[in-house]
């Protein structure tokens, strides 16, 4: 294999482009799937604001999104994608199934997290005359944060794998270069070169998730 | 000291599980005093925690009226309860602390809740921290200290909006006897110095000893038994008022001593003296001694405090001019003491002996 300058600035642009994909999904996911999951764990029974249509609803849709393979979704929301952003090829075509698969999964995790906070605490803040928006604010997500933390970190990880199939919309990213370059294309050093790449990103991610979460834990 | 701050009437809660129905409170009647110390005892399963978790809502009866100071728990709306729960601090078994919060933070948490300004909030932290003696400790967090400090904490925290009720939750039953006791005299000291009520939910009855004024014993979700804590002590009416005080006392006749009790049939000359109080002061045996013609034989003998007042017990034996020993017996309780006879004829309480 050979470092020659071309492939290089492949890498770099594929690098980028994933990067862009994904933070770009990453913090959409993040602004949608946290409100979803506190609100799946509120609205369950013998929570802090039982509601069980509200609950239920919730929980099929969040099924729903999860239950479809990426790739199907990819192509199943064509119509929605272009509403959204006004084309369905591209990187930026690429975002949009990625934040739409990305939701769900992070509101399950983030479920799982808040969850794990203790119900005596949330009883003591409630003893104390404490609001729901401030047992929210106050209680779930500050003891839960380390745990979200991870969540997000295991979402970033699975939309740097999903990213790779934006290659079938034109999105670009490392690993449509993968595909393109090092399988149709047979130059396996390129191949190589991504996965190499794919792994320190994934390792990179996983290490700073898991340092802020325990940076964050006091338990 | 005699006004009522704590009114519960015909209270009743029943759980519904698929297979049964647990009546955990059965038209429960209860009246607390300002500035007691009231504790409820009951066994696990008698529907005590309930009971104490009723009066902040934070278990909702079916029925019943539940009054504290002048408000009607029963019929607030969520905004008025918050409200009402900030003047009501409660402490828990495991604590229940913000374990993202360092001790600072959990002490402020209520306040914050309550929309205090931030040097409000400050001066009334480091307040309340020097109470509990913790001050040396803000900056830490829930898990770098022990259960009695976290114990501490709950306290403060209780404390924190100047409630006039405090309720503890099986407060002590998660720490080690030595700390129990630290942790119950925190809670005399800020009920004399802050005129704090208390009420306390436990199933130790060496909590109850230790700090109630007034008792309450709960059992299948009644209450089968109240009143004043030497009261209950000298003159316990139920059983399960019996087995608890059983436990606390350290009254259990040695077993040969009681072999000897139960191979007596002569008269009635095996007696057990219960005193308390003023009568316990008094050389009663030998008064006893002086007015009849009776050796007395002490067997057994046991004495105890409940808070000042001194109870106990003595078995003797008395021979000499056994017909006189009616007499004695009426000598004694006129004294103020009350007689148990073991053996003989006129013995009908042999069942407490054991």
């Amino acid at each position: 294999m050979v470092w020659n300058p071309q492939l290089i600035n492949l890498l770099i642009n594929g690098l980028w482009e994933t990067l862009y994909m994904v933070g770009i999904s990453l913090v959409i996911a993040a602004i949608f799937g946290l409100p979803i999951g506190v609100l799946l764990v509120i609205t369950g029974p013998e929570h802090i604001h039982p509601h069980r249509m509200l609950h239920s609803a919730l929980s099929t849709v969040v099924n729903i999104g999860r239950s479809l393979p990426f790739i199907i979704l990819l192509v199943a929301i064509v119509p929605f994608t272009r509403f959204v952003v006004g084309t369905s090829i591209g990187t930026l075509g690429a975002i949009v199934p990625l934040t739409v698969s990305a939701i769900p999964f992070l509101a399950r995790l983030v479920e799982t997290n808040l969850l794990e906070v203790d119900g005596g605490v949330i009883e003591a803040a409630q003893a104390i005359g404490a609001t729901t928006w401030q047992i929210i604010g106050k209680v779930l997500i500050p003891e839960a944060k380390s745990g979200i933390v991870l969540s997000i970190t295991n979402s970033a990880v699975s939309l740097i794998s999903y990213s790779a199939m934006a290659g079938a919309v034109g999105g670009g990213g490392l690993g449509d270069l993968a595909i393109r370059y090092g399988y149709q294309r047979f130059q396996p050093d390129v191949m190589l070169a991504t996965v190499v790449v794919l792994v320190i990103l994934v390792q990179g991610v996983q290490s700073l998730g898991d340092w802020i979460a325990r940076r964050l834990n006091h338990r | 000291m005699d006004e009522t701050i704590i009114q519960l009437k015909q209270v009743s809660k029943t759980y519904h599980t698929k297979n049964e129905t647990v009546v955990a409170l059965d038209n429960v009647d209860l009246e607390i005093k300002k500035g007691e110390i009231f504790g409820i005892i009951g066994l696990s399963g008698a529907g005590k925690s309930t009971l104490i978790r009723s009066i902040n809502q934070l278990e909702v009866p079916q029925s019943g009226s539940i009054r504290v100071g002048a408000i009607e728990m029963t019929t607030l709306t969520r905004k008025e309860l918050r409200a009402a729960r900030r003047k009501i601090g409660m402490i828990f078994q495991h604590f229940n602390l913000l374990s993202s919060r360092t001790v600072y933070g959990n002490i402020a948490f209520p306040m914050e809740v309550a929309g205090a300004v931030p040097a409000a909030i400050k001066q009334r932290v480091l307040e309340l921290a020097d109470l509990v003696g913790l001050s040396d400790k803000l900056t830490n967090y829930p898990s770098q200290l022990s259960g009695g400090q976290k114990q501490r904490v709950g306290i403060a925290r209780a404390l924190a909006n100047r409630p006039e009720i405090l309720l503890c939750d099986e407060a002590t039953s998660a720490l080690d006897p030595q700390t129990t006791h630290s942790i119950l005299k925190l809670l005399r000291d800020v009920n004399q110095h802050l005129g704090l009520t208390i009420i306390l939910i436990t199933h130790e009855i060496q909590v109850v000893k230790e700090i109630c004024d007034s008792v309450a014993i709960i059992e299948d979700g009644q209450i089968v038994e109240s009143g004043s804590l030497v009261q209950l002590f000298l003159n316990p009416q139920t059983d399960v008022a019996r087995n608890f005080i059983r436990t606390a006392t350290n009254d259990k006749i040695p077993e040969n001593l009681r072999e000897l009790i139960h191979s007596r049939t002569g008269a009635g000359n095996l007696l057990r003296i219960f005193f308390h109080g003023e009568a316990a002061k008094e050389p009663i045996i030998t008064s006893l001694v002086r007015h009849f013609k009776l050796d007395v034989n002490i067997l057994f003998a046991n004495l105890d405090f409940i808070h000042d007042t001194p109870f106990g017990s003595l078995i003797v034996d008395l021979s000499g001019a056994e017909k006189e020993i009616p007499a004695a017996i009426g000598f004694l309780e006129k004294q103020g003491c009350r007689i148990e006879v073991l053996n003989g004829v006129e013995s009908t309480t042999n069942q407490s002996v054991n």
